[in-house]
């Protein structure tokens, strides 16, 4: 694997392990498999891509998307604890209307960024380097953010009955607590973190396009999948950190099974599904391989 | 104090499943009364617990709380007057959270939750003493997380969790039944010590008849969805467990009886 395509890993690794983030809030704190990410990933792109060429500054338009992300989540929620619709079948919902809405929202269903101003041009300007190294550095900053934020917000009086929620809401209302508020305030949370990342992904790639939240739940999943895998820890601290370590090493192992190549024979960009098809078995049933390991020793 | 006022719950009205659970009661409970329950399978005492802590709402009637209006309310805003301990121990705590964790989230029980830290250092102190209090050692493992727990330490903290923000009234729904024996002596001796020391106001279901008449100054039977007696002291202190048994056999129009309750 080249230095360019190890960076190009370790960036992705890191803009997506912000989406990650989002979907860890939703499955694990709050047991929630929450689809409507596929939406409000390209969400996120969109707003920033039609606010940016219309020469809106790049963190307010970041800032836009994160919002649009979490009202997007907000109704996820309501669908399912006001208006009792399945878990599952609210984020899908709410994922296909995104669809049409993301189209709407660019007037076409994609946008180039190239040649505008991002998130990344303060910094390429002051030390005068690249983008692809600019770019890997700036998440890096945002993810040490992010993910203090994270395990803060979760360790709040607010936080504690948001993970308590998803763990037995029955103790949480017996405790005053209104279970459908934590789980639409999670959602919020969740996607809107999903639709920022979704927008630092169209400023990094220079382009925002309907299409590329396809896969965003399965990529999220298994990041915080992969996470648990190598780093296993209780405290939430270990998880928030092993969902960036989950999506970083996802993205190693997509970037280095691409590079294969065996006489004639090479894997490319449309095998990816398959690729992580069998990297989520491969963590799913990991622990169960180190218990046969450990059982025969 | 707590009323009850021709209080009527139906589950799936207007189906082939409809039953009434319970069939317009009223009942009075007094400040510092401790009230156990007793009634067959089925007779409605959850339901009716579940009706004053607000996980159903009646569908004829109204609950008062000191007064005031509650009927309409979802539990989680009647949480404040409330305390609950259920049957199962693995309901009145989350085993992902730290016994300190589970312990803050109690703390803040009718109280407005914020983005404060939820366990602060003064907190702990707190939280330590209280444990202490249940002679389990728990308050040496404030970071443990409560899934780490046996069934009657989750069943302590619980009441702990009940009772820490002095509620109007304790809820125990056959808190002991899923116990062992000794693990449910012990869990009682720590109710009675809690209800003592906090002078808590008490609704106790159980269907140990023994311990309904040997615990607390009243006892209310049910049955099919009605308070078929309810009794205090002085003239519960004349009843024996066979004047229960009698009087159940009694109102199913039957001989004697079902093995459960004699065993107990
Ligand atoms: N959630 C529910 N849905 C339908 N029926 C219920 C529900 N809860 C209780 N019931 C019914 O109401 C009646 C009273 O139940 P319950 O209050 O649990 O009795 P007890 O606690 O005295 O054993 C029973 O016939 C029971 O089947
Ligand atoms: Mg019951």
């Amino acid at each position: 694997m080249s230095y360019y395509a190890l960076l190009g890993a370790l960036e992705q690794g890191l803009v997506y392990g912000i989406m990650s983030l989002g979907v860890y809030i939703t499955f694990r704190v709050l047991d929630f498999p929450d689809l409507s990410v596929d939406g409000t990933f390209p969400l996120g792109a969109s707003i920033a891509a039609i606010l940016i060429t219309n020469n809106f500054n790049p963190y307010l338009a970041s800032l836009f998307a994160l919002l649009a992300g979490a009202f997007a989540g907000i109704i996820t929620g309501v669908l399912n604890t006001k208006l009792k619709i399945l878990n599952l079948l609210s984020g899908i919902l709410v994922m296909i209307a995104l669809y049409s809405v993301n189209i709407r929202i660019m007037g076409q269903p994609n946008t180039a960024l190239l040649g505008y101003d991002t998130v990344f041009t303060p910094f390429e300007n002051f030390f005068g380097l690249e983008r692809f190294v600019i770019a890997p550095i700036f998440f890096v900053f945002v993810i040490v953010i992010l993910v203090i934020f994270v395990v803060w917000f979760l360790h709040t009086d607010i936080g504690l009955s948001m993970r308590a929620t998803g763990d037995n809401p029955k103790m949480v209302r017996a405790q005053g607590v209104n279970d459908k508020f934590m789980v639409i305030l999670g959602l919020a949370f969740s996607n809107g973190l999903v639709a920022l990342s979704g927008s630092f992904v169209a400023q990094s790639q220079g382009s925002a396009d309907v299409n590329m939240g396809i896969g965003t739940i399965v990529a999220g999943l298994a990041s915080v999948i992969l996470g648990e895998a190598f780093l296993e820890g209780r405290s939430v601290f270990r998880a928030v950190v092993s969902v960036i370590i989950g999506s970083t090493i996802y993205r190693l192992a997509i970037a280095v099974a691409l590079s294969f190549k065996i006489g004639n024979f090479q894997l490319n960009p449309s095998d990816l599904n398959l690729i992580t098809a069998f990297i989520v078995t491969f963590a799913l049933i990991s622990p169960n391989i180190k218990k046969f390991i450990r059982v025969r020793s | 104090m707590i009323e009850l006022l021709n209080v009527k719950k139906v589950f799936n009205p207007g189906t082939v499943n409809e039953n009434v659970a319970i069939k317009g009661i009223s009942l009075k409970i007094n400040q510092y009364d401790f009230i156990t329950v007793i009634g067959s399978n089925g007779a409605g005492k959850s339901t009716m617990l579940n009706l004053i802590s607000g996980s159903y709402i009646p569908d004829v009637g109204s609950i008062f709380i000191n007064d005031k209006d509650v009927s309409k309310y979802p539990n989680y805003q009647r949480a404040s007057y409330i305390g609950q301990v259920f049957q199962d121990p693995l309901s009145g705590t989350a085993g992902s959270l730290t016994i300190e964790e589970n312990l803050a989230i109690a703390l803040k029980r009718g109280k407005k939750r914020g983005l404060g830290l939820g366990v602060k250092g003064a907190d702990r102190e707190f939280f330590r003493e209280k444990l202490s209090q249940l002679g389990l050692g728990l308050e040496n493992r404030l970071k443990d997380r409560v899934g780490l727990l046996s069934g009657g330490q989750r069943q302590a903290v619980t009441l702990l969790m009940a009772t820490m923000v002095k509620p109007e009234i304790l809820l125990l729904d056959e808190h002991t039944a899923a116990l062992d024996p000794k693990t449910a002596a012990k869990i009682i001796e720590l109710t009675e010590y809690f209800v003592n020391e906090y002078r808590l106001t008490v609704l106790m279901v159980t269907h140990n008849m023994r311990q309904a008449l040997s615990l607390g100054n009243r006892t209310i039977m049910m049955h099919e969805g009605e308070i078929i007696l309810d009794i205090s002291s002085p003239e519960r202190d004349q009843l024996e467990v066979k004047d229960l048994l009698e009087m159940f056999a009694r109102v199913r129009g039957e001989d004697i009886v079902d093995d459960k309750l004699l065993l107990a």
